[in-house]
């Protein structure tokens, strides 16, 4: 298998001169479709005066920009921040997974299926109404990251895990039998040979947290969504503006999706697969 | 009777070795030594369980009954004293298994400086010295998968003697290669052989197998069916099931 395919290149084969005009012609349906969609939208607005100027002069000033900045600011902070927790603990969770000793294995998996089963939300609320009751306070950014931590860090685990399960049989027994311990055959020969396979299903679930810190109003961390929030009744424009902050989101997001390809072929390309027999 | 000396005891022992895989009996009682400084050979069809016995040498399979020894001392069961003793066993794989992240230079220096802890410029040297013998010194820097499999075969020998092993294991070390790569892997260990080496090698290259060994197993569902000399093994074989397979390979 050549080095520089991606996983989309190896599923579909090379496109033939029908299929290509197929596809032109099926571009081309969905572009009408999607003018016509955004003309039906655009026209809608109109009629209700959400296209009025006094909806959207607001965003001629800097003072907005640097209002919903600050709130972006906090965003990437808070999914930054959860985003490494649930990392090392998704880490931890797929170490005792695959232990031989069954108690740190068991209590893995029942994190694991607990993290995963659990909505977002739950947790937020558990951080954010019953830990205080038990006496148990946190500023509003921990209250936010740590749930968001925790919702991912199963899903982290189980990308982990499926990585290392990747790496052929023959390079731990190549690693053991040169008098590796099992420790350190796990660390120098196995994981990093694991991360390559993880790390866009990785930023796919930063993706994931980055969504779910909107729920930060929840808690009153100053977000992007809920700086949103604040523009919205103070200029009663709660369609502009919430299109202005979706615009926001998803290029945000489009740009991580883009990096995890862009990473997923270099790491294809520097470290080729092991040959495969 | 005399005292046993150091150059007496078995390099290799293995003492009526029980192993199955569920309900499939794999090893059935086997009995096997190896002399310092011995080329034992083991042939047989697929399946027989030849691999496995290899693996056992080394503890990458346990058994069930039956004792393992290694150079006067019984195999042990974990930790740090399997993984000293598994650093003086040297192992070819039929995939040759080189660690596929890492630069050939790396795969050699990875284990003598983090279980030896041989100083990373001295591993440097040595590496390259075993890789010039071996004919891959220009293939250093790259990493396995930009390398010949008879390249990487070698890479993968030299690899295991930067441990300085007592003995070494070949698991039908040629089988995954092209035919006209067969060779230049054969030839370093017969190198090997010939500087005294001692070794256990499952193949099925007869010519190299008559020409190497001092000895040749022949093994058939899970036992020990015949054990003779390589002249008369493949001359005049002792049983019938040696000569039958002798003969479904001439083709
Ligand atoms: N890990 C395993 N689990 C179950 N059965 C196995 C395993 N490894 C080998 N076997 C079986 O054990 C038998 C002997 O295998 P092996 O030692 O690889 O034979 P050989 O190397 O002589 O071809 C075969 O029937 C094989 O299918
Ligand atoms: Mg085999």
């Amino acid at each position: 298998m050549s080095g520089g395919t991606s996983i989309r290149d190896r599923l579909y084969e090379q496109p033939g001169p029908r299929t290509r005009r197929r596809v032109a012609a099926f571009t081309v349906v969905a572009l009408i479709g999607l003018g016509i969609l955004i003309y039906l939208i655009v026209r809608q607005f109109a009629e209700q005066g959400q296209l009025e100027v006094r909806y959207w002069d607001f965003f001629l000033k800097w003072s907005t920009w640097r209002f919903l900045l600050t709130g972006l600011l906090s965003t990437l902070r808070a999914a930054l921040t959860a985003a490494v927790i649930a990392i090392a603990l998704g880490f931890v969770m797929m170490r005792g997974k695959l232990q031989r000793n069954p108690v740190p294995r068991w209590i893995a998996v029942a994190a694991i299926e607990f993290t995963r089963g659990v909505p977002t939300l739950l947790l937020i609320y558990f951080f954010f109404l019953v830990l205080p009751r038990m006496g148990v306070n946190i500023g509003a950014f921990w209250r936010i990251t740590l749930p968001c931590a925790i919702s991912a860090s199963g899903i982290i685990a189980e990308a982990f895990r499926a990585g290392v399960n990747a790496v052929p049989k023959g390079q731990t027994e190549a690693a053991l039998s040169l008098g590796m311990s099992p420790l350190l055959t796990f660390y120098r020969v196995v994981f990093p040979q694991a991360i390559r396979f993880v790390i866009p299903s990785l930023i796919a679930e930063l993706v994931i947290v980055l969504k779910d810190t909107t729920f930060a109003y929840v808690v009153s961390y100053a977000d992007l969504m809920q700086k949103a929030k604040v523009l919205i009744t103070s200029h009663d424009s709660l369609v502009s503006v919430y299109l202005v902050v979706a615009v926001i989101y998803i290029l945000i997001n489009y740009a991580l999706n883009k990096l995890s390809d862009r990473m997923a072929r270099r790491m294809n390309r520097t470290v080729a697969p092991a040959k495969v027999l | 009777m005399s005292i046993q000396t150091a150059s007496d005891v078995p390099m290799i022992e293995l003492k009526n070795v029980n192993k199955h895989f569920g309900s499939l009996h794999v090893l059935k009682d086997i009995s096997l030594s190896v002399k310092k400084g011995e080329v034992v050979v083991i042939i047989g069809p697929s399946g027989s369980g030849k691999s496995t016995l290899c693996r056992t040498i080394n503890r990458l399979e346990t058994i069930d009954s039956g004792e393992i020894w290694f150079d006067g001392a019984k195999l042990p069961e974990e930790g740090r004293e399997l993984a000293n003793l598994r650093s003086q066993i040297g192992m070819v794989f039929q995939s040759f298994n080189l660690f596929a992240h890492m630069s050939v230079l790396d795969n050699m220096t990875l284990a003598p400086t983090s279980v030896r802890r041989v100083p990373k410029a001295e591993a440097r040297a040595e590496a390259m010295r075993l890789l010039e013998r071996v004919g891959v010194g220009d293939q250093a820097h790259k990493v396995p998968a930009e390398l010949s499999g008879g390249q990487q075969q070698r890479a993968a020998i030299a690899r295991a003697l930067a441990m300085h092993p007592k003995a070494m294991l070949f698991d039908e070390p040629t089988s995954a290669l092209d035919p006209e790569m067969i060779g230049e892997v054969l030839n370093v260990m017969t190198e090997l052989a010939r500087e005294g080496m001692t070794m256990v090698i499952v193949t099925h290259e007869m010519n190299f197998a008559r020409r190497v060994s001092d000895r040749v197993i022949f093994m058939d569902g899970g036992s020990i069916v015949e054990e003779n000399t390589p002249e008369a093994f493949f001359s005049h074989p002792r049983t019938r099931r040696a000569a039958d397979f002798l003969q479904s390979i001439q083709k």
